[in-house]
């Protein structure tokens, strides 16, 4: 029931996760609605390429639901922040790495409406500029990363670490935007840019190299223990014809 | 670790309290309606009386209609509240522009405070408050089943649902393992320091990981034992709404914008 882990609870995530989701109410209507109307298009795609995965790959469908489940479980971790504080990981820049950013986007989707009617934490009115910042700008950098550094042969431990830091920290770059276009200081945009950036500094920075080494850490974890496993992910990433005969011949 | 316990206490109450059996689709459009009528009252003096009037009647709604418990709504509310003080606080020192109504030089920079500055920080937090008071009203009273079978009114593409659907279902499940490694981890002294707990989180999200793959292949093995072809049924238990209470929402949403026209009307000196 209802006792004082539960206060605590509220204190911990009130370091990073309230501040880095947009509140219900925060953003005038106008900004709800730039917003929503920037990700819309991008989650039609995510929503055309999720049809065709799982009408191509029947076992699709609870597995993108289970990982779904895992990204909304993951965010509710608290996370040991450098600075001493706690917070709660993103768990989107994973996302990216693990499916790609299509399917990134929707599943983050699903975990913010989920956290805004379970908890409240996010809200409906700024679901679209949250899905942006976190399903949408976040999981792309990420992805983009990731890509780049396979390419270059360096360790992929370095790419998994950057591509998640940096995921994360893109998200805040673009919620401090969207709140600066909202909150007009004196001096213009960027003045204002400047002021929501730098108090995000402070819990976001620290947050990000703490997810980069985590999800390095479960990286490591999943190659060393159950290699095979991650193969099995390809199913979301390339639904060409030969990825039914992997499935099945697994 | 709580999270699950507010997670389960917030479900629970949205399958229990007095108005889980009435019908969906009214408390979802008076929520949304309150909602966006909250967000879209124009920012001029007097207008934050629209929110107020919102989550006062909310609030009225939630715990003596909903008979909600009222330490779980307080508990829901006090949090955000706090950390929107904060922000606020922090828009009204920071933001604003036209003429600064004080200056405090400091060695580096001068410092100055708007009145337009001020004035927003107190509309987002009557904003805030209200759009938040109406997103509780709709968290705490309807259920998430109840909701998506909305969302398939709508026309929100099936895959998505689908997909929520099996994610709502595993998402208190996952919570609860989560609780029990972590509290393994806890008894053999794996969050003794900042590497070792951030190890055993790793390991713990490896695990989570692990286990979400393996109960993935056997919700397929299940689902095709029943007969999945592809598509996810699910038996609609719907109560009809009741029209006059739809009308009702409908005058109440008119006489909120009568009330925000008629504060824009003063306020420009048209009155």
């Amino acid at each position: 029931m209802l006792n004082k882990s539960l206060y605590a609870y509220w204190l911990t995530i009130q370091q990073g996760e309230i501040i880095m989701h947009i509140m219900e109410g925060f953003l005038p209507l106008e900004w709800c609605l730039v917003w929503f109307a920037l990700s819309i298009p991008v989650l039609i795609y995510g929503v055309y390429r999720l049809t065709k995965i799982t009408k191509k790959v029947p076992e699709a469908k609870p597995l993108l639901a289970l990982m779904g489940a895992f990204i909304f479980v993951i965010s509710a971790l608290k996370l040991p922040s450098v600075v001493g504080s706690s917070s709660h990981p993103t768990g989107s820049g994973l996302a990216a790495v693990f499916f790609g950013p299509a399917v990134a986007g929707i599943l983050s989707l699903i975990v913010l409406v989920f956290q805004a009617l379970l908890l409240a934490h996010g809200g409906l009115t700024t679901l679209g500029a949250n899905v942006f910042s976190m399903g949408i700008a976040g999981p792309a950098i990420g992805f983009t990363i990731w890509m780049l550094f396979k390419r270059t042969k360096l360790s992929p431990t370095i790419g998994i670490f950057t591509a998640v830091a940096l995921s994360d920290l893109t998200t805040y770059i673009v919620t401090s935007i969207q709140l600066a276009l909202a909150f007009p200081a004196e001096g213009g945009i960027l003045a204002a840019f400047t002021n929501f950036a730098a108090i995000y500094a402070v819990t976001q920075i620290p947050l990000a190299i703490a997810e980069g080494i985590l999800a390095v850490l479960i990286f490591s974890f999943l190659a060393k223990y159950k290699g095979n496993i991650l193969s099995l992910l390809k199913v979301l990433k390339s639904p060409v014809s030969n990825t039914t005969q992997e499935v099945e011949s697994q | 670790m709580s999270h699950s316990d507010l997670y389960a206490e917030v479900d629970r109450s949205a399958y229990t309290n007095a108005l889980a059996k009435s019908s969906p689709i009214t408390k979802t459009f008076f929520a949304l309606s309150a909602l966006v009528l909250c967000v879209a009252a124009p920012t001029f003096v007097p207008t934050f009386i629209v929110p107020i009037l919102i989550f006062i009647l909310c609030t009225i709604l939630i715990l003596g209609i909903a008979k909600v418990n009222p330490r779980l709504y307080l508990n829901l509310l006090i949090y955000p509240t706090l950390m929107l003080v904060l922000s606020c606080i922090f828009l009204a020192l920071f933001f604003g522009t036209g003429d600064p109504i004080t200056q405090i030089s400091l060695p580096w920079t001068t410092w100055s405070i708007y009145k337009s500055g001020i004035l927003m920080s107190v509309h987002t937090f009557f904003r805030v408050e209200g759009a938040l008071s109406c997103l509780f009203f709709l968290v705490l009273t309807t259920s998430i089943t109840d909701l998506s079978l909305i969302l398939r009114r709508i026309h929100v593409p099936k895959v998505l649902l689908e997909i929520s659907l099996l994610i709502y279902r595993y998402i208190f499940v996952f919570l609860e393992v989560t609780e029990q490694m972590s509290t393994a981890q806890l008894m053999r002294l794996g969050k003794g320091g900042w590497l070792k707990r951030i190890r055993g989180l790793a390991l713990l999200a490896g695990n989570l990981f692990i286990r979400s793959l393996e109960q993935a292949e056997r919700t397929f093995t299940a689902m095709n034992a029943r007969g999945y072809d592809g598509n996810i049924r699910v038996l609609e238990d719907f109560p009809q709404p009741n029209k006059m209470m739809l009308i009702l929402i409908a005058l109440f949403n008119v006489l909120l914008i009568l009330v925000i026209y008629t504060l824009y009307l003063t306020n420009f000196g048209v009155l």
